[in-house]
């Protein structure tokens, strides 16, 4: 096995690791299987805001502290690698590395160069509801929250949308990290190798064909090509690498936070009526139901030097930390009524798309799509509701109802 | 006259000020705080102060 290997062997034990400390236990894995873990995460929060896991493993809760720890020089990301046996760019870098790929890739991302892509995401919002608007039922996690992020991805990299259900297919396996997927460790490691083969071949064909043309395309890929930096320009293997990230990184967590805001709406008619009414709200209420679901619900760091937290406690030198994005955003000292779900909240500083260095490179691309998504769903099915019977079950992270029946 | 501050070491990027109060806040090429007038008269300082409390890393302070 090579020196990476063996690193990201290692690296994927730990995170699993953390991830089943800090919230395996049942009277903790149980609320967050459910569609409202919120008051459970209030209530540990208040009681153990450090919580030593043992063998150190650490689990943080508070906004002052995970903010604190997201900017820290002696802090770093603990999942590097997702998925092949390089670190994951930029995500699994830090310091200057890091630095340096996010000077190049943030110019790609910012509000302004995303803004033209809306009339896309409209159309590809509306193409999926076409299939099932007249049905007056359907399961909105598989017919339009788990493909959608798909097709604007396709559609923005100017991939063919025949490829759609092989990249569903092989995006999926790349992320099958749920422990509640029952896989082994080794069964887990296998079956990304394989994905995250296949998802870089399939993109090496795309840019083996880019290659042979005179002028780049007008779109991300073409952008990604071109873009500089101190006389830097990507190399192959990096627009692999950065391309696999922009995968894991963009649809899943697409799909759970319209999954989410589905089901929130669809079980609090009186929320969804002010939206329907009032669409302009739409960008505020998405703002405040990323803060109170939050989909990406964690992530994980470790410390290379002791870190004093504004808590008071300190985490020693080589800590595993597991941030919790989801207790930090329903802070008390933060936030008014935390617990609260008010679609016009103002300030809302929450931390939905992490916080620090790894501030999610996505997230204006990620706010245009949700927004525009949701307007989209409610203009064509402004009256929904979960089935009668129906019981919903989350994943852990990103959290979704991973079957969301609806009828109309 | 109130007084924008942005601590660019704290900045990353979130884009809550410009998306809020773009009377005030713009945004530089990656997206990261940029503040053309720091000087702020009363009239914008209910914008500047809304910038100031949605930034999530606590990187705007408005001096009045």
């Amino acid at each position: 096995m090579s020196d990476n290997q063996t690193r990201m062997q290692e690296s994927l034990a730990k995170t699993y690791e953390l991830a089943t400390r800090a919230f395996g236990a049942p009277e903790l894995s149980g609320p967050r299987a459910t569609a409202t873990p919120q008051s459970m995460y209030a209530e540990l929060t208040a009681r153990e805001p450090v919580r030593d896991l043992g063998d150190g493993f650490y689990s943080v809760l508070r906004m002052d502290d995970i903010l604190h720890l997201t900017r820290h020089p002696d802090v770093k990301q603990a999942s590097e690698f997702l998925g092949s046996d390089r670190p994951a760019i930029p995500l699994g870098l830090d310091g200057p590395e890091h630095t340096k790929y996010r000077k190049l890739l943030d110019p790609s991302f910012t509000a302004k160069r995303i803004a033209p892509l809306e009339p896309t995401i409209r159309e590809q919002a509306h193409q999926l509801i076409d299939r099932f608007v007249d049905a007056g039922k359907v399961d909105a996690y598989l017919a339009w929250c788990e493909p959608l992020p798909s097709t604007i991805f396709l559609s923005i990299m100017g991939l063919p949308m025949k490829d759609l259900e092989d990249f569903l297919h092989f995006k999926n396996l790349t992320l099958g990290n749920d422990p509640a997927a029952g896989f082994s460790a080794e069964q887990r490691i296998a079956r990304r190798g394989e994905a995250v083969q296949w998802i870089q071949q399939y993109f090496d064909r795309d840019l083996e064909e880019r290659e042979q043309e005179a002028t780049p395309r007008d779109d991300m890929i073409g952008s990604l090509l071109s873009t500089e930096v101190d006389g830097h320009r990507l190399s192959r293997e990096e627009i692999l690498d950065i391309l696999g990230l922009l995968m894991i990184a963009g649809l899943d967590t697409v799909t759970a936070s319209l999954a989410c805001f589905l089901s929130y709406l669809a079980r609090h008619p009186e929320q969804r009526a002010r939206i329907v009414e009032k669409p302009e709200i739409l960008p505020s209420a998405i703002e405040e139901l990323m803060r109170f679901e939050s989909p990406v619900a964690e992530g994980y760091r470790k410390t290379v030097k002791p870190v004093e937290l504004p808590s008071g406690s300190t985490l020693p030198a080589g800590a595993y930390v597991h941030i919790s994005w989801s207790a930090a955003n329903l802070d008390a000292d933060f936030f008014d009524d935390p617990q609260k779900v008010d679609l016009e909240r103002r300030p809302n500083r929450h931390i939905g798309f992490a916080s620090g260095f790894h501030r999610c490179l996505g997230s204006h691309l990620a706010r245009l799509e949700l927004v525009t998504a949701m307007a989209v769903w409610h203009e064509r099915i402004p009256q929904y509701r979960i089935e009668d019977g129906a019981k919903l079950t989350y994943s852990a992270n990103p959290r979704a109802p991973h079957a969301l029946p609806l009828v109309w | 006259m109130a007084r924008v501050r942005v601590d660019e070491e704290l900045c990353t990027g979130h884009g809550r000020c410009y998306a809020l109060a773009p009377t005030v806040y713009d945004a530089d090429d990656t997206g990261h705080c940029l503040v053309p007038k720091p000087e702020v008269p009363d009239a914008l300082l209910e914008q500047a102060k809304l910038g100031e409390s949605s930034c999530p890393e606590g990187a705007i302070t408005v001096e009045e």
